[in-house]
């Protein structure tokens, strides 16, 4: 009987030697004994037929105690002698478990354990190589809390940035508005207080002082409506992008001579929401092209692509080196446009290089974001 | 744990990277030069099917794995002294259909095709077919490794 239950006489004398035509024999018992990990040779009958000194080791047994002892007893109520069983028909196969071991004290430990089939003496048998993965396992633990508080402050990221942007608008819509029918207002009034003066005026001198101080107070309209463009640009008011961003590239080829060429092929229709989102990554992409890429032509290019605004610019500028410019904090500008992009449920690229010019190129959908994460699939295609 | 990462093709992806990573400098100017001939339209709408046919979870792990091997492109270019940033837009691409898993074949030869001139692996034999390496699923046992992953609370909300 095994030691669990007696020895097997009868068996003793074949079982004397068990390497004895495992692979090779010698050799066999050889890479057993000097291996570093912790093996057992278990036969059909699931008994211990030798524990190198690791496996005694690791198990917390005296030398020779484990033999004859079924390996169940190492691994309790997990269904030893089935997973042997199998293994002895797939002689190719070397299966993993992971398991809970259990040490002579009765201390339990977590066993990732390789069970592999040869020929020995008997027939078939096992090869249990087993190996300690509490540490494994401690830092598998460790790097799943990591990653949970890494996807949970992903997602506050997220919800803050669409919270920001949202806020955003609104300030912007806020602050153009009172532009427009407050500061405008009283400029405008006072614009025709202006005139009504000058027609009283008889001194030549102060009608010219009168006339720069009318030209300075329509300069200022004319600044106070740029902005209230700036912030609410007409696609505001009429849904339409391809104005907003050819009067941008215009009032842009005026000031720095930056030449542009301007392409809108969209038929789909975007709501407001996603146009102002293409309008305002467009042109955070054209600003940089005007501060920074030292151009002399940019190209953009808008157009339908799977239910979405495709929106490519080019320019042909002094480009970049994105191991100088992304991997050092502060770019909000790059890092506005791609997270606009990913709130709207599209993506975003930005590619340049030193001497190559930029390109940037982002698609949204026009009509809806895409699914909550529950596994669901849409597929427009 | 691991599938936590860039979702069920998380281990094809850790592929994709260290393919990505150990390409000689004569295989990265070979990628980028397939990446440029390729039309940019179609990858467009390439990455529009993408995203669209995906859930915000699955979005999640294509962006995770997109950004990852763009990132070993780029280090492995300027260990080699390569600055074309088509290389690290195909690593992108490639590892974006991936991590996207089901893709149908069109797109997934679109958006892999650059890289696969070098990463053979990468190219499926035939429709609905993958290598062993990027073994296709069927759709009951995906849905469950989706549910099994983002379980660990990752997808988006």
């Amino acid at each position: 009987m095994p030691k669990s239950g007696g020895p097997r006489q009868a068996r003793r004398g074949v079982l004397k030697d068990p390497f004895r035509q495992a692979m090779g024999g010698g050799l066999f018992r050889q890479f057993f004994e000097a291996s570093r990990q912790a093996m057992l040779l278990v036969d059909g009958s699931g008994e211990i037929r030798h524990a190198n000194r690791r496996a005694e080791m690791l198990f917390g047994y005296g030398p020779g105690d484990l033999r004859e002892r079924l390996a169940e007893t190492l691994f309790p109520g997990q269904a030893m002698a089935a997973h042997l069983t199998a293994s002895e028909h797939e002689t190719d196969v070397e299966l993993y478990l992971e398991l809970v071991g259990l040490r002579g004290d009765r201390s339990q430990f977590p066993a990732g354990v390789h069970v592999l089939s040869v020929a020995t003496a008997l027939g078939r048998a096992s090869v249990l190589s087993i190996t300690d993965i509490t540490d494994q396992q401690r830092a598998s633990f460790l790097l799943q809390l990591g990653l949970e508080a890494l996807g949970s402050a992903d997602r506050d990221r997220e919800a803050l940035l669409g919270h920001l942007i949202r806020a955003q608008e609104e300030e912007r819509d806020r602050i153009a508005a009172a532009i427009h029918d407050d500061t405008i207002q009283l400029l405008t009034g006072s614009n025709l207080a202006l005139q009504q003066l000058r027609l009283r005026l008889r001194d030549p001198e102060h009608v010219v002082i009168l006339d720069r101080l009318a030209g300075t107070l329509s300069a200022s309209m004319a600044r106070l409506r740029q902005l209230i463009f700036d912030l609410r640009p007409t696609i505001a008011r009429n849904g339409t992008i391809t104005a907003a961003l050819q009067d941008y590239l215009e009032q842009m080829r005026v000031d720095t001579g930056i030449e542009y060429r301007f392409e809108d092929s969209r038929t789909l229709i975007a709501p407001i929401r996603t146009s102002m989102l293409i309008y305002r990554t467009a042109r955070e992409a054209l600003l940089n092209v005007r501060k920074h890429a030292h151009a002399e032509h940019v190209q953009v290019e808008l157009r339908d692509v799977a239910d979405g605004s495709l929106v490519r610019i080019v320019d042909d500028g002094v480009g970049y080196s994105p191991a100088d410019i992304e991997e050092r904090p502060g770019h909000l500008g790059l890092l506005l446009m791609r997270e606009r992009a990913r709130a709207a449920g599209g993506w975003c690229r930005v590619e340049s290089m030193p001497g190559g010019g930029t390109t940037v190129e982002f698609w949204v959908p026009v009509d809806r974001p895409r699914a909550s994460g529950d596994g669901k699939r849409d597929r427009a295609a | 744990v691991v599938k936590s990462i860039f979702g069920p093709q998380t281990l094809q992806i850790l592929e994709v990277l260290a393919g990505v990573s150990a390409l000689p400098a004569a295989q990265i100017d070979l990628v980028a030069s397939a990446w440029r001939r390729a039309s940019d339209l179609e990858r467009a709408e390439a990455w529009a099917l993408l995203w669209r046919a995906g859930t915000a979870a699955e979005g999640y792990w294509v962006m995770g794995a997109a950004s990852a091997a763009r990132q070993a492109a780029k280090d492995a270019a300027r260990k080699l002294g390569r600055t074309d940033w088509a290389f690290w837009a195909a690593a992108w691409d490639a590892a974006g259909a991936v991590a996207a898993g089901d893709l149908a074949d069109r797109e997934y030869q679109i958006l892999t095709g650059p890289l696969a001139t070098v990463m053979p692996a990468l190219k499926r034999v035939s429709i609905g077919a993958q290598l062993p390496g990027l073994a296709a699923r069927v759709p009951a046992q995906r849905d469950a490794e989706i549910r099994q992953a983002a379980g660990g609370g990752h997808g988006h909300a």
